[in-house]
């Protein structure tokens, strides 16, 4: 029971046997596998965080994207105001000249109408002038020839002017 | 009781093979057949229900050991988990009929000796010749007989402590299964053999682990 003999040694090779079996058959290949896994994981993961920073640039680049374009179409808007009212001022002006040309242009045909009418008249008047002192001469003389030829220019220069 | 010489190797004026070694023998080649029964088509992803518990077997050990030795130590993880594997398996395998090996001292003189090389061995490794041959002489030089003894007090311990367990435990058994063979030894058994056996083995590698990483500081 207390003897130290040759089975020491024996033990010892046992030992160092059972444990290069084991470190191949059992040890090696759990560990690989399992670091194989956790490199995975790991590796799995920092693909997330990448795919994830990635996701994080394109969506601040589409958000900027997308404010440019809001900017941009504000912009387009506020131009086509801006055109539409000069446009509407232009227009506006144009119909005011054309109503004033036109204005004036009537004013004016009734001016010369209206002189022409005068000279119509004018011309009337001494027609008529003319025609009552061929009368009066033909008729007779004196105060009531006078008055007759007096009395009938009234009348007739009258006559004429309520026609109008 | 005694050790006995199943067969005699004709060299050498003779080498007379224990009993002790033989159980050894039947230990490894079990173990040996067991790990190459399960540790088969290893997958990485989804991995079947034997090698996810011996996954958390073999992590747990690794933990178990990282935290005694150290990370950057784990170069000996394997050895200390074959100690341990072997110690439990020889521990135990008084319950299949078989006389513990563990309950020889050749058996464990052997493994304390292992230990003893295999701490002096992480203590060079890690810190150098010039370092392990200085480290005897601190704190004082007056200790360095101390701290040589201690070389080999060590080894003693862990392999008289194993030794007187496991001899205790089995003459304890093996007496009261004389006087009362029913019933009685079963929980006795349980205490002797059981747990007595997985404490002797976890005793036997953490110490180991400890002194080692005492060496390698």
């Amino acid at each position: 029971m207390l003897r130290l003999d040759f089975n020491l040694v024996l033990t010892m090779i046992n030992l160092v046997v059972l444990y290069l079996i084991l470190r191949k058959f059992l040890f090696r290949p759990l560990m690989n596998i399992m670091e194989q896994r956790r490199t995975m994981i790991a590796d799995g993961l920092q693909h997330a965080e990448d795919t994830k920073k990635e996701a994080y640039a394109l969506k601040s680049q589409y958000e900027s994207a997308l404010g440019g374009a809001k900017e941009e179409s504000t912009r387009i808007i506020g131009q086509a105001k801006k055109d539409a009212k000069a446009e509407y001022d232009r227009i506006l002006d144009e119909a005011d000249q054309a109503a004033g040309k036109l204005i004036r242009d009537a004013r004016e045909t009734i001016d010369l109408e209206k002189e022409k009418t005068l000279r119509d008249m004018q011309s009337e008047v001494a027609a008529l002038a003319v025609s009552a002192a061929k009368k009066m001469v033909k008729q007779q003389y004196g105060a009531d020839a006078d008055q007759a030829a007096y009395d009938q220019f009234l009348k007739e220069a009258g006559d004429a002017h309520d026609d109008k | 009781m005694n050790c006995k010489t199943v067969f005699t190797i004709p060299v050498f004026g003779g080498i007379a093979v224990d009993e002790g070694v033989v159980v050894t023998w039947i230990i490894m080649m079990v173990l040996a057949l067991l790990s190459i029964l399960f540790v088969r088509n290893l997958k990485v992803e989804n991995p079947g229900k034997v090698q996810l518990a011996l996954e958390s077997v073999i992590e747990w050990g690794e933990n178990f050991f990282k935290d005694i030795i150290g990370e950057e130590n784990k170069r000996y993880i394997p050895w200390l988990m074959t100690v341990a594997l072997y110690l439990a398996c020889a521990n135990l395998i008084g319950l299949f009929g078989f006389k513990p090996p563990t309950k020889d001292l050749n058996i464990t003189a052997g493994l304390a000796i292992m230990s003893m090389l295999l701490i002096e061995y992480s203590g060079i490794h890690k810190n150098g010749v010039k370092h392990w041959c200085g480290h005897f002489a601190k704190p004082v030089p007056l200790v360095a007989p101390i701290m040589i003894l201690e070389i080999f007090i060590r080894p003693l311990s862990l392999c008289m402590r194993l030794f007187g367990n496991m001899l205790g435990g089995f003459v304890v058994m093996e007496l009261v299964e004389q006087v009362v063979p029913l019933f009685v030894p079963i929980p006795l058994s349980f205490y002797f053999d059981i747990f007595d056996g997985l404490l002797q083995a976890y005793v036997f590698v953490f110490l180991t682990g400890l002194f080692m990483n005492e060496e390698m500081e």
